[in-house]
């Protein structure tokens, strides 16, 4: 279907709209109070209460926002929403910051001077999106479109950017998974057939809680389950090298070595198994190679995984007796950021089949809601064009494992620099901050040197939009339409909240004005976002002013009834993957030593914080108020042997970079450990109030790519620290 | 010279109906001006202050002023309103035409000589009946217990006046300035009407100073008064009077002068 | 003739993960500048000695005491405890900012808004009590660690709460006596050590443990020194006057001449 010339709602909008710099062709702005009084959102002086979704982490609990006089005023967790019950974590209760942060940006900026030194000038949309696609396709005619790099973390606007991406020709890919839980999705993947099985807490009576600390890494509905599951006297064993917030919370903190979670798990299998602790029947059911595993994982004793792990035998004794004895209700937590070190991947796997013997399916572990469900359309486009080239990052073609959608993120960098198997020399970055992400800041910014044309969507001057030769404003979550989301039996909606500041646009807006210049304005076939929604929502039947004023729909009654099944190969819950085994991997878990570092060396860890989000959040001005300012982690006879003490300034070497930081002298770590929280340390001046606050982890962090998941390995990095 | 008790009884009565004139309007507006500030300021502040602990105002009087303005705020609000309309004509009052008017004043009328130091020992004890016989030295227009009550009530005045508006602009000072300015408000105020005590005492209910009274709405006072209560006006008043007469007897001369050279019949007066 | 509330927080320690969305939640509920805070959690940090160590969160905010220090000071009637709710309040139209309540508060909890000139502090959020809303701090808490409700009401969560509680403690400053009568109850703070050090977070510095009232020189100068040498001049003046007056209605006017 051909685009439509301006229509007549775009007319309407433009004989009502005085002023704008618009050229015509572009559709206006929506009048976002206007169109939320005409449905009865806002009232006539512009307040009320509009539903959406917040955007401040990946978990997007629903938002009811509070509209004073067309201005956001207050955010609550939406009851309705399965992820917030009515709550919001400090971040989200601080989104309406990010949304008035004086440094927004609000207008398409173009680079005037070196890249990096963050001179740009303003320019008009016309202008910037034409630059863009011009370049871009410079790039595709000299190069192939494969030269052309994309990489968004996932968004909800993420069906938009694929569109763009594969409507474009090129096959490279770029998301964050692979820095995070590529490990423990793979692992899934191979066990369950799902990438995470949902968890359920309400009948929780012991949990193996492996890192995953829900009380600093808050997905808002899960933290809540997990203190709900401890105020009804849920044990909770919480392995981890730091005593976290949620250390303070378990019944049981166990200060592991870090690397070796595999060898704690395999000793829980070997354990069961000798002792007959797991459930029988459901193992003999659904379980495919349990037998296998038995002669595997037999050497694998608690006895043997002591030394190796720190921790008593006696203990990991108990812990499998009562893990055992508390099965079905039990559970061992898959994790989340699961990229720490090489053997990350079997340690998923022993964890996903440590559940499986309890056969707590479907009591504590559950079928995930698949994404994309829902029944929803979408516009009609033709079929992408054919992809020649291989991948960047090696998926598949060395990475047989890791998903297309996912890809290895830090490998398409280092392809990127080194030029091999081509050279790429451009790169489209949306909603997403690799120069303070990826490992080994310093390759990162020379892969950008490699670059002829970058060019970033975001809404603040983050570190890769400084060094971007073309930033284009995205409207923040508050300002925006994002297509929709479909959670369990309900269908939820983004909606804007408030008129978009300056000259801000949506990804969905974007994504089509640039696709149009590209020549690819069939895949973009929406007038305006409200269009794309009601396409969505077409073949439901639900209006879109419904959905708009409830913030939710129900969907009609599914279609049930068919039997559940793993969707993997076998049908079956795989202990043993034949597709590793044929792939000349390990079809089981098994123990892999992990590097150690040297003495006088420590292991630099990770982890989160619950007043941040990763890279994106440090200049969101009420967050920087209540955060612990970021220091670097030493356990007290450790500091005293290197005579160092509490606030000292030290630096931080790792074999591919240095950083300087204070020091916080703390018991919460072990001694052959240093922590640092990362998202510090950012580059960019743009960012007034995170600008010079802390250090980058990220600029010591050593690149490594799993073979198998192609998971990150961001313990697996050793450090040196001395007085600065 | 105070012997105006040996003054002849006929002597006595043209003096007493003979007026002099005192206060001008200026000075009787501003007085009364005054009382009602006062009479609007005192209560309200008085009911403003609610600190359970110093307990200085009974609670009753605090909850009936404020239902009366309907908030506490409301109540602050009024007091201070009141509080600059006061301080604002007051001010005008005296800083227009300062040079011309105040200064002058103030150094002719308003210092401490030796007559006053000694009416100050005197007659407080006469009040009380002792020392009947001495006679008290002369006064000026206003008697030394008087200029020293003024001297209180500037003091005063400007205390309140300079820690009302640091109260009431309270963004602009630290809060330790509006600590001190809390006490020097209150201590100015009631040092004021520990003084109103005795003025309004001596001014309106002490029987010799009937005429007094009166005399803060008509502007004058009579020659006896004059004579006996502030001898050292009467008798600059008496020396004006008596210029006066000359001079005009000198204008009248020399037209009878300028007349006999017309030769025109003698006019009498 | 409304019914008087007795409304009071109960925080159970143990569920309060420090995730800090009640300070941002307050912060942007009520507006207040960026340096400083109405409420905030208050951190042992560890304890313990290896691996045996242990930590907990004290949230902490305006305790709306029953016999709070703070309204015995204020001199211009701003701060009053509200017959209704029984809240502390702080009408900041009356609120001169001279700081003798923020000294008397044994919890910190108040703190001088400069840019204003007046003083502020958690006023558990009446302005969302008013539409049936619970303050902010109680809505959003991930771990439902905060709660809050009418103690007259046996069915209110707090009340239940309380009464199936393990172990009540409320903060003091001397063992075993609330001579304030605050009004937040903390539930398993006894069970997870009771109250040790203190710490500060952040750009935000906050007081720690309770102490006894202060009360600033000036306010004690005032209570001690010039209201008694006001007295005395006024009862002085006072009598001086009387005794004159006396003297005159006792001898009868005099005429004053003849």
């Amino acid at each position: 279907m051909p685009e439509t010339k301006i229509s007549r709602r775009d007319f309407i909008k433009l004989t009502s709209l005085a002023g704008g710099a618009l050229a015509l062709g572009q559709f206006l702005p929506l009048q976002v109070a206007r169109a939320a009084r005409d449905i009865g959102s806002l009232d006539d002086r512009g307040n009320g209460t509009i539903s959406t979704l917040c955007e401040m982490c990946v978990w997007r609990c629903g938002v009811l926002a509070k509209v004073v006089e067309e201005r956001v005023v207050k955010l609550e967790g939406n009851p309705e929403h399965p992820h917030s019950h009515g709550k919001l974590c400090a971040r989200g209760q601080s989104g309406l910051m990010n949304t008035y942060d004086p440094d927004r940006i609000l207008t398409p900026l173009i680079r005037v001077g070196q890249r990096g030194e963050g001179k740009f000038r303003p320019a008009s949309w016309d202008e910037a999106l034409n630059l863009v696609a011009e370049n871009m396709l410079k790039i595709k005619r000299n190069y192939g479109p494969e030269a052309m790099v994309f990489s968004s973390t996932h968004n909800l606007s993420q069906p938009q950017f694929e569109n763009l991406l594969y409507g474009f020709g090129s096959p490279n890919y770029g998301t964050q998974r692979s820095l995070c839980f590529n490990a423990m999705i793979v692992a899934n993947l191979i066990t369950y057939g799902m990438e995470e099985p949902d968890r359920d807490y309400s009948q929780l009576k012991y949990l193996i809680l492996t890192g995953r600390n829900l009380t600093e890494a808050i997905s808002t509905s899960e933290t809540s389950a997990l203190v709900d599951a401890i105020a009804s006297g849920a044990k909770v064993v919480y392995i981890d090298p730091r005593f976290t917030k949620t250390a303070s919370k378990a019944s049981e903190w166990l200060p592991i070595r870090p690397g070796t979670d595999l060898a704690f798990h395999l000793a829980l299998i070997n354990f069961m198994i000798a002792e007959k602790r797991y459930n029988q029947p459901f193992v003999e059911q659904y379980l495919l190679g349990f037998d296998k595993l038995v002669e595997a994982v037999a050497g694998y004793t608690p006895e043997w995984a002591a030394p190796i792990t720190g921790i008593d035998a006696q203990v990991i004794h108990r812990i499998a007796v009562e893990f055992s004895e508390a099965a079905p209700y039990a559970l061992a937590h898959n994790g989340w950021r699961t990229s720490n070190f090489i053997n990350s991947f079997p340690t998923e796997r022993a964890i996903a089949i440590l559940n499986a013997m309890t056969g707590n399916w479907g009591v504590t572990l559950l079928p995930s809601a698949e994404e994309g469900a829902g029944g929803l359309g979408q516009p009609p486009q033709p079929p992408y064009p054919r992809v020649s080239a291989q991948r960047l990052d090696g998926v598949p073609w060395k990475y047989p494992f890791v998903p297309l959608k996912i890809g290895i993120f830090q490998q398409m960098r280092d392809a990127i620099l080194e030029g091999q198997p081509y050279q790429a020399h451009g790169w489209f970055i949306s909603r997403q901050n690799p120069v303070l992400s990826l490992p080994d800041q310093q390759k990162t910014l020379e892969a950008f040197g490699k670059m002829d044309f970058i060019v970033s969507v975001d809404i603040i001057m983050n570190d890769t939009d400084w060094f971007a030769d073309v930033v284009l404003p995205e409207t923040s979550y508050l300002e925006r339409y994002d297509p929709l989301v479909p959670m369990g039996n309900r269908i939820f909606i983004r909606q804007p909240v408030i008129e978009p500041q300056g000259d801000a646009r949506s990804a969905l807006w974007i994504y089509k004005e640039l696709g149009k210049r590209l020549g690819l304005g069939d895949f973009f076939q929406y007038t305006d976002e409200e269009d794309y929604l009601r396409q969505e929502l077409a073949p439901l039947g639900i209006s879109l002013e419904e959905l708009r004023l409830r913030g939710y729909v129900d969907l009609p009654e599914g279609n049930g009834g068919t039997e559940f099944q793993w969707s993997t190969p076998s049908g079956k819950i795989e202990v043993y993957s034949d597709a590793l085994g044929k792939a000349g991997f390990d079809p089981l878990p098994a123990w892999q030593e992990p590097p150690q570092p040297k003495s006088g060396e420590f292991y630099l860890l990770t982890g989160k914080v619950g007043q941040h989000t990763q890279f994106g959040t440090q200049n969101n001005q009420l967050l920087h108020k209540y955060q612990d300012v970021p220091r670097l982690w030493i356990n007290p006879e450790a500091a005293q042997t290197l005579g160092l003490k509490d606030w000292d300034l030290v630096e931080v070497t790792s074999p591919v970079g240095k950083v300087k930081v204070a020091l916080q002298v703390t018991p919460a770590i072990r001694s052959d450990c240093v922590y640092l929280t990362p998202g510090f340390g950012h580059l960019s001046k743009g960012l007034r109030t995170a600008y010079g606050v802390g250090s980058s982890d990220s600029a010591l962090h050593v690149t490594y790519v799993d073979p198998i998941s192609g998971g990150q390995a961001l313990s697996q990095t050793f450090v040196s620290v001395k007085k600065a | 010279m105070s012997d105006y008790k040996n003054i002849p009884l006929p002597e006595r009565r043209r003096l007493r109906q003979k007026m002099i004139k005192k206060h001008n309007l200026a000075n009787i507006l501003t007085h009364w001006f005054n009382v009602a500030s006062w009479l609007l300021l005192l209560p309200t502040g008085i009911a403003i202050i609610s600190s359970p602990r110093l307990g200085i105002t009974p609670l009753w009087w605090q909850e009936t002023f404020r239902n009366l303005f309907g908030s506490a705020a409301n109540l602050i609000t009024f007091h201070y309103t009141i509080g600059f309309i006061w301080i604002f004509i007051l001010l005008f009052n005296v800083l227009v035409g300062f040079r011309r008017y105040f200064v002058p004043f103030a150094v002719h009328r308003m210092l401490l000589d030796k007559d006053d130091i000694q009416w100050l020992m005197t007659k407080p004890l006469q009040m009380l009946g002792f020392m009947k016989g001495k006679e008290l030295p002369p006064q000026d227009v206003y008697n030394a217990g008087q200029k020293v009550y003024s001297y209180f009530v500037v003091l005063g005045t400007l205390g309140i006046m300079i820690s009302g508006p640091v109260m009431v602009f309270k963004n602009l000072f630290p809060p330790v300035v509006k600590q001190i300015a809390q006490p020097v408000h209150f201590l100015s105020v009631f040092m004021i009407v520990a003084w109103l005590f005795i003025h309004v005492y001596m001014g309106a209910v002490f029987p010799e100073e009937k005429e007094a009274f009166f005399s803060m709405f008509s502007g004058k006072v009579s020659a006896w008064y004059a004579r006996a209560h502030h001898e050292k006006w009467y008798w600059e008043k008496i020396k004006e009077e008596m210029e006066w007469e000359d001079e005009v007897e000198s204008q009248v001369r020399e037209s009878i002068e300028g007349k006999r050279a017309s030769d025109l019949p003698q006019s009498t007066e | 003739m409304p019914q008087k509330n007795h409304y009071a927080f109960v925080i159970d320690v143990s569920r309060c993960i420090d995730c800090r969305a009640c300070l941002v939640a307050c912060s942007v509920e009520n507006k207040f500048p960026m340096n400083h805070t109405r409420i905030w959690v208050h951190d042992q940090g560890v304890q313990g000695e290896w691996p045996a160590l242990s930590r907990i969160f004290i949230p902490y905010n305006c305790m709306h005491c029953d016999t709070p220090p703070c309204t015995e000071v204020c001199v211009s009637g701003a701060t009053y405890k509200d017959k209704v709710s029984g809240l502390v309040l702080v009408d900041q139209q009356a609120c001169i900012g001279c700081g003798f309540c923020v000294e008397a508060c044994p919890y910190g909890v108040r703190y001088i808004d400069e840019k204003r000139g007046v003083v502020d502090k958690c006023n558990a959020c009446v302005q969302r009590l008013e539409v049936g809303l619970p303050p902010a701090c109680v809505a959003t808490c991930l771990g439902k660690a905060r709660m809050f409700g009418d103690l007259n009401d046996p069915n209110s969560e707090v009340s239940i709460a309380l009464k199936n509680a393990k172990s009540v403690v409320r903060l003091d400053y001397e063992v075993g006596r609330t001579d304030t009568d605050p009004n937040i109850y903390y539930l398993n703070l006894a069970e997870m050590g009771g109250v040790k050090s203190s710490d500060s977070f952040g750009q935000v510095k906050q007081a720690a443990l309770p102490r006894e009232p202060h009360y600033t020189i000036s306010e004690e100068g005032w209570k001690k020194v010039l209201v008694p040498l006001i007295a005395a001049g006024m009862g002085g003046a006072f009598l001086v006057q009387a005794t004159f007056f006396t003297k005159q209605l006792i001898e009868g006017e005099k005429e004053f001449d003849e």
